[in-house]
């Protein structure tokens, strides 16, 4: 058997071609391995404690916990921070409500009285990665006893807490009692934060404007990321409520790429609400015949107005609906014409 | 060898080269045979390692399943449910050692209802004790937070020790891997396992609370606590690893606080106004009846939470709590 010069050339080339395979899969695995994750065999990295190595103190990465202790108060813990993958060691259950709505990291401190050990705060703040993302964790979990708080745009007290959106970021001060003094601390905390926490403004809240004025419940806007009144189709959603009457009827509207693309989606709701056992109601409002429908008692009305779509939701009366549904029209038109 | 032999290759070469590869063939094959692990990474845990939980449940008693204790004031009602079921002493024997595991879960002050009153546990260490004669009670749990800080803050801790109970805090060391028999999540899992090895009953505590992810944290998903690992996985598939607790764990004996009870923003909670006060406290040997009527609470049907369903096709007992004929009382 006679093997050629040139085979055997190209023997050597195709055997170090193959030696340099081997050899870099041999690295592949090597560098797999010291890369090597058991949490996905269901084996803890640290089942002690339920706290992975993930989690990290925040002191130094981050300004947010510098300088944010008010006064009388001291740290009680080391500030930390929470990523996506590790959020449910804080929050556990309600980590999908942050990371379905483009939550990027959270960090927390607690502060604690120095003249009474019962007295300590524990302070939030999740970067959303915008201001809609913040505003819709903050107001899908408005609590219906809260109060108002002037001193911050978007911000709500209760008896023990202060909630607010702060840019990208929102804010929760949570103290450990109903006390005075606590409070006062925790306007503290806010008043830190608001100065030394740079942000960029709230530029793509433009919406807040966009609901008419008259009868709207104050601090009522909700945004709604994705599945608004249970729809795929509509995300991005805005809603306010008004009080009319004694009626409460919620409005809404959501900004979309083009007057097109609202119709589709005004469709898509429309079809949704008939689908579910919604039926068309007469109406003697041209602008929204065949947009008015009965579902299971409450009157609901969708339309587009150039990019927006927009309508009400589960209203008792029609004639109401009808009304504010014709005012969120008009103020809609105005600013498309603008 | 030279020019010629480079290019001429006889029988002997041919078989002594095809010997020599076949040779590392084997070699090879036999190494990667050697080296092979057929079932795959297990944390170094050994088959003697794998444990089976106890069975902590008593004899039944029909028409002694379920109270439901209606008053303000936890330690009236706590010490009136556990009458009604016949008393402490039916569950705790003298000379036994009892395992309480209330839901701490998070470092959060008692007031936000997140985690169980202390003072509930507490009375009830002071009933093992008093009425039923313990020899020894722990108070442990596995906490999302930090377990010192978790029993620091909720006060827990300070509670229970008060009341004479040894504060287990979790380690490393407390985890062993576990099966549950016909279950398809916890397989080969870790569990928190332990301070139950050496316990002769197990009593559960936990408050009723709103839950983002289950629609509802009771009885049930208070064993959430004995998972390890990365057990937020399971928040996939939430329903099925609550129904498959609920066949894991067979308790002593179960109290759900609906006291005051999380509406809404659970189960971390964080204002005061999440609480709504219903003023009602459970007690069951069986966490799926507990459960039942503890969605009531939460302004919730049972076909509202489908791991009950789930865990009553399970075989878990029944949501027809109504059947067992629950025994209901007032306190003032």
């Amino acid at each position: 058997m006679s093997v050629p010069g040139r085979m055997k050339h190209l023997e050597s080339v195709i055997s170090v071609c193959l030696l340099a395979v081997l050899v870099l899969i041999g690295i592949g695995i090597f560098v797999k391995q010291s890369d090597y994750d058991v949490t996905r065999y269901g084996v803890p990295p640290s089942p002690g404690s339920g706290e992975t190595s993930q989690q990290q103190d925040g002191a130094g990465q981050s300004a947010i916990g510098a300088g944010l202790a008010p006064a009388g108060f001291e740290e009680l813990s080391k500030a930390k921070s929470y990523n996506s993958d590790n959020l449910y060691e804080k929050i556990n259950g309600k980590a999908p409500l942050y990371t379905e709505s483009g939550f990027k990291e959270l960090f927390t401190q607690r502060f604690i009285s120095t003249s009474d050990p019962n007295l300590w705060i524990e302070f939030y703040a999740y970067d959303m990665g915008g201001v809609k993302n913040a505003f819709s964790v903050y107001s899908v979990q408005k609590r219906a006893e809260s109060q108002p708080y002037p001193s911050i745009q978007i911000a709500y007290k209760t008896s023990n807490a202060l909630y607010f959106v702060h840019g990208r970021y929102y804010i929760e001060l949570v103290g450990s009692a109903e006390s005075d003094e606590l409070f006062k601390a925790v306007t503290e905390i806010a008043g830190n934060i608001q100065a030394n926490l740079a942000v960029d403004k709230d530029a793509d809240m433009a919406e807040f404007a966009m609901f008419p004025r008259e009868n709207q419940v104050a601090d009522s806007i909700k945004f709604y990321l994705e599945n608004a009144f249970g729809c795929e189709k509509l995300t991005n959603t805005f809603s306010a409520r008004y009080k009319i009457g004694n009626e409460t009827i919620t409005a809404f509207l959501s900004k979309r790429a083009d007057s097109k693309e609202a119709e589709a989606v005004s469709e898509g709701y429309l079809k949704f609400l008939i689908e579910n056992g919604a039926k068309i109601k007469d109406t003697t409002n041209k602008t929204i015949a065949g947009r008015v429908v009965d579902f299971y008692g409450a009157t609901e009305i969708v339309f587009a107005v150039g990019p927006f779509v927009a309508g009400i939701h589960e209203a008792q009366s029609q004639a109401s609906a009808e009304k504010l549904a014709e005012e969120l029209i008009n103020k809609l038109k105005s600013i498309n014409n603008e | 060898m030279n020019e010629q032999d480079d290019k001429k290759l006889n029988r002997r070469q041919l078989l002594a080269r095809a010997g020599k590869a076949g040779i590392s063939i084997a070699v090879a094959g036999a190494i990667s045979k050697l080296l092979y692990d057929a079932v795959g990474p297990r944390g170094g845990v050994e088959d003697t390692e794998r444990v089976t939980l106890p069975d902590f449940s008593v004899q039944p008693r029909p028409g002694q399943v379920i109270s439901i204790v209606n008053g303000s004031d936890r330690i009236k009602t706590v010490d009136k449910a556990i009458e009604l079921l016949g008393g402490i002493e039916r569950f705790v024997k003298p000379g036994e050692t009892v395992a309480i595991k209330p839901n701490v879960a998070f470092a959060s002050p008692a007031m936000l209802g997140a985690t169980v009153n202390p003072e509930l546990v507490a009375e009830v260490v002071r009933l093992c004790y008093s009425r039923g004669g313990a020899k020894k009670v722990i108070v442990t749990d596995n906490p999302i937070n930090d377990p010192e800080s978790c029993f620091a803050l909720s006060g827990i801790g300070k509670a229970a020790s008060a009341a004479g109970a040894e504060v287990v805090l979790p380690k490393a060391q407390f985890f062993k891997h576990t099966s549950l028999a016909g279950g398809k999540l916890i397989k080969d899992w870790p569990i928190f396992f332990e301070p139950f090895s050496k316990v002769d009953k197990l009593i559960g505590i936990t408050p009723v609370k709103d839950h983002h992810r289950a629609g509802a944290s009771m009885t049930m998903k208070n064993w959430y606590g004995l998972l390890g690992g990365r057990r937020n996985i399971f928040h996939q598939d939430i329903n099925s690893i609550i129904a498959e607790l609920a066949m894991l764990v067979k308790p002593t004996l179960v109290i759900l606080d609906g006291t005051e009870v999380m509406m809404t923003n659970g189960p971390t909670g964080g204002s005061i106004s999440d609480l709504r006060r219903a003023n009602a406290l459970i007690a069951s040997t069986n966490c799926l009846a507990a459960d039942s009527y503890g969605c009531s609470l939460l302004d919730m049907k049972v076909s509202d939470l489908p791991y009950l369903e789930k865990a009553e096709k399970a075989g878990a007992g029944t949501t027809d709590y109504e059947s067992l004929k629950p025994i209901i009382a007032t306190v003032s």
